[in-house]
């Protein structure tokens, strides 16, 4: 893996080490569907405004320039949720604020302004796509880790992002499993959150 | 040229480009989203009024109601009415329950004309996960006891859950959402007694 990939993805994950986004992060990791559905809407948001801020970047401004961040990545994210709402409605119900909360994580605007807006294209689409991905990693870890524990299931409500093949993926892992109601109510984010930074912390010094 | 001609031409351009691409998914995706909420509703609909129950177009024949009072309505809610070779068969009533443990619970009841319940569906709730949103079909079978119950107001004091002294199965740990849902049932079932079977008599 080269470094440019393995930074993104490891060493310098957005969730796990610089710590950003976690407003989305906290909030919707409390299924692994959730998680995906989120996960996939940050990973294509990202990579797309990277794109577009670098294709402006002649004509960006000092003065302007986080406006024009902020009008490309507000109107990605109004169109990306006008999409999900016709195609993926169940799902966007469930999602809910969080898709237009897209917006304000901070992730997006970091990357655009500290790569994509002085970059090449080809470079910032790979920069957006792989900081997502290493973000939605650690959104799907949560997500299933909480799912586990919480509800004993994993691919609850599959159906939302697989369409009707995925009442198939629902997977009881323990059998009349009571539920551990932390796991999905907001501490239990924050309680596995901080369990996989402290894991990548004592195996990365 | 002058930066104040300049960066304000910049950030017209951009939201002129930006505004196109909101236009241009606003136009692509209008139908589609029009036709999903369609959708979701017609399936939410068809357990309410069942299939073999009506042969009419449940969305046109729809009567919009408020009532604050009876049925807790905050804002004009639709009645869906199921009929069957003309005559009215099943009514699919709208309750907002605001005795929910945290915030409003946005109940269907579906209501026969001889009063009897087809079927309760929750369509929005926000009770604690694992305790009071046992509620919900999804979770729990408790909603199964309602349907074809009825009311009659001399049993007033039945239609409640057995810790009030009524007939309904509680949930362990959840007092509030099961009352809550429970007072919504009888008040549509009230307000389909007052309103709208004496409607079908007078016609």
């Amino acid at each position: 893996m080269s470094s440019f990939i393995r930074k993104r993805l490891f060493d310098d994950n957005a969730a796990l080490v610089q710590l950003l986004g976690l407003c989305p992060l906290l909030a919707v990791s409390n299924s692994i569907i959730n998680a995906l559905g989120l996960a996939i809407a940050t990973v294509f948001t990202l990579t797309l405004t990277n794109a577009l801020v670098s294709i402006i970047k002649p004509i960006i401004n000092k003065e302007i320039r986080i406006s024009l961040f902020v009008l490309i990545i507000a109107s990605v994210v109004t169109a990306l949720e006008m999409f999900m709402n016709a195609y993926f409605h169940e799902l966007y119900l469930i999602l809910g604020i969080f898709i237009p909360l897209i917006v304000t994580n901070c992730i997006i605007i970091a990357r655009a302004e500290a790569f994509a807006s002085k970059n090449t294209v080809i470079l910032s689409i790979k920069d957006g796509f792989f900081t997502g991905l290493g973000f939605a990693l650690v959104l799907i870890i949560i997500g299933a880790i909480r799912e586990i524990i919480g509800n004993g299931s994993l691919f609850n409500q599959a159906h939302l992002l697989f369409g009707e093949i995925g009442h198939y993926l629902h997977w009881h892992i323990f059998e009349s499993y009571q539920g551990f109601l932390i796991a999905i109510l907001p501490p239990g984010a924050f309680f596995v959150l901080a369990l996989l930074v402290a894991i990548k912390n004592k195996y990365t010094k | 040229m002058n930066k104040f001609i300049k960066l304000p031409l910049i950030l017209a351009l951009l939201t002129f480009l930006a505004s196109g691409l909101i236009m241009f998914s606003e136009t692509t995706t209008r139908d589609k989203i029009i036709e999903q909420k369609k959708l979701l509703l017609l399936a939410s609909l068809k357990q309410l009024i069942p299939d073999e129950l009506h042969d009419n177009d449940l969305i046109s024949d729809s009567i919009e109601v408020f009532q604050q009072e009876l049925l807790g309505h905050r804002i004009k809610q639709t009645i869906y009415i199921g009929k069957l070779n003309n005559k009215i068969t099943v009514y699919a009533i709208p309750v907002t329950s605001q005795k929910g443990y945290s915030g409003d619970i946005d109940i269907m009841v579906g209501v026969k004309q001889n009063g009897q319940i087809t079927s309760i569906k929750i369509i929005d709730q926000h009770e604690t996960p694992g305790l009071g949103d046992l509620i919900l079909e999804q979770k729990s079978n408790w909603i199964h006891q309602f349907p074809m119950q009825s009311f009659n107001i001399t049993q007033e004091k039945d239609f409640k859950v057995k810790r009030d002294g009524g007939n309904f199965d509680q949930i362990t740990g959840a007092t509030i959402s099961p009352r809550a849902v429970v007072w919504a049932i009888k008040q549509a079932l009230i307000y389909h007694q007052q309103f709208l079977s004496n409607n079908e008599k007078q016609k």
